[in-house]
């Protein structure tokens, strides 16, 4: 049972959820797929007075429009480990999706953008969607904005979201098809990670380490990769750099800081390695 | 919304299809879903063990989904169609990961139930014939404080053996 006491809304548009903010300015929580806002409440850590519940809001869809593959923002696990267009443009969103933590109940539970929102340092989703150069489409008291790259986190927990806002989807430009990797370090199947590398290894090629920092990590990779061969040498020297780029390792129940600096280095290199071993498409 | 006499908390109504009959119970809107299931529809299979979404014993299957019902509130499940555990058996007959689950002794204590039984049906709908791993791999959200696990995967081994050997209907 939550202690205090709160308004429980489910609103059936993104204007009504946006109305229902701005009259609750800074006492009302979202919910996307309640696997972490709801048990915050429960845990009394959180006292909203307002509980926003986008599960009517029509957010869940996940469609391609003009080259661009949307994911709702209550899109769950389960519904992008099942859609054809993520498996066929997204595939390293899928191989996220399932491998997360918590077992069928939390795939069909919880949703990608509701993660992508909570940015906490050891979810799977925050890396892998910036490792897709995502954009987030976020909308406001002031209309919508879309916001892509490092400007998706700003902090631990912190999201780039202002009071008053919902994320309504991430789209995600469908590119030609090209190797990719995730690699997850956790101690068991019931812990959160402790860290992640995802690399896409198109035109422009990309790694991003999870969980290894306040907020996900774009390894500067330079000319190492791009249009070149991954090759014994060029993974070596991207290693090299993802290791170098954690200058502020994150530190959590799950690991030290000097930990996490440890593996970022071998979390990319197995990211990099099974992208390597991918067949040519 | 009505107001119950005891202390000075709102109930309000919630109504379900729960394991195949229309309900209506008036409840604290503060209450997660399995604390109305189990407090104010008597439906107690669902357990409340962790109440943070890892431990799976309050698992029931919510329009479809099979569900942490600790993750939802109660009142965001109003018009839903629940089934729990106490409503698989049909013609007082368990289903065939119950009775798998019965005859190779998957649980001491039985408070893991709800989650091991409703992850091994997801599986063996979508996985006739799952190796360990699969099997591992399909619980793993799903803690037994009991058991080891070790009956828990050979029951379902043998419910999708049993399962393979039914003549599908239609």
């Amino acid at each position: 049972m939550i202690a205090q006491p709160f308004v429980y809304h489910a609103p059936t548009s993104v204007a009504e959820a946006i109305e229902i903010l701005a009259e609750n300015p800074g006492t009302s929580r979202v919910i996307g797929g309640g696997t972490w806002v709801v048990p915050e409440c429960n845990r009394d850590e959180s006292r909203p007075a307002a509980l926003v519940d986008l599960r009517r809001a029509g957010l869940s869809g996940i469609d391609v429009v003009d080259g661009v593959v949307c994911v709702g923002a209550t899109a769950t696990y389960s519904a992008v480990m099942s859609s054809p267009d993520v498996a066929r443009h997204l595939p390293l969103l899928a191989a996220m999706a399932s491998g997360i933590t918590g077992g069928r109940q939390i795939q069909s539970q919880g949703t990608v953008g509701g993660s992508v929102v909570a940015a906490r340092p050891s979810s799977d989703a925050p890396a892998a969607v910036a490792a897709l150069d995502a954009t987030l489409v976020v909308a406001g008291p002031d209309g919508e904005r879309r916001v892509t790259g490092t400007g998706m986190f700003a902090d631990a927990s912190t999201s780039c979201l202002r009071e008053g806002e919902i994320l309504t989807r991430l789209e995600f430009t469908v590119r030609p098809a090209a190797r990719w990797g995730y690699y997850k370090l956790k101690r068991s199947a019931s812990s959160w990670p402790i860290a992640t590398a995802a690399c896409v290894l198109g035109e422009q090629p990309r790694l991003v380490l999870g969980g290894v920092s306040a907020t996900p990590v774009h390894v500067d990779l330079g000319s190492v990769l791009a249009g070149r061969p991954l090759t014994p040498d060029t993974i070596e020297e991207a290693v090299r750099r993802a290791a170098d780029s954690v200058s502020t390792p994150w530190e959590d129940e799950l690991a030290p800081a000097t930990y996490r600096s440890a593996v970022a280095g071998p979390v990319a290199r197995r990211a990099l390695e099974m992208a390597a071993h991918q067949e040519e498409s | 919304m009505s107001t119950t006499e005891h202390d000075h908390s709102t109930t309000t109504r919630l109504s379900l299809n729960l394991d195949g009959t229309d309900r209506t119970a008036d409840v604290d809107p503060r209450s997660l879903l399995v604390e109305a299931l189990r407090d104010d529809f008597g439906v107690t299979a669902p357990k409340i063990g962790c109440a943070t979404g890892d431990c799976g014993a309050c698992t029931s299957r919510v329009d479809g989904q099979i569900t942490k019902t600790c993750l939802r509130l109660a009142v965001s499940a109003e018009g839903s169609q629940i089934v729990t555990t106490q409503g698989l058996a049909e013609d007082g007959e368990l289903d065939v990961v119950q009775q798998a689950f019965w005859d190779e002794q998957a649980f001491q204590c039985g408070f893991c139930l709800s989650g091991m039984i409703f992850a091994a049906s997801e599986l063996l709908a979508e996985n006739p014939d799952p190796s360990e791993q699969d099997i591992r791999w399909a619980i793993s959200g799903n803690l037994c404080r009991c058991t080891g696990y070790e009956a828990i995967v050979a029951a379902v081994r043998t419910a999708a053996a049993r399962q393979r050997e039914i003549p599908q209907r239609g």
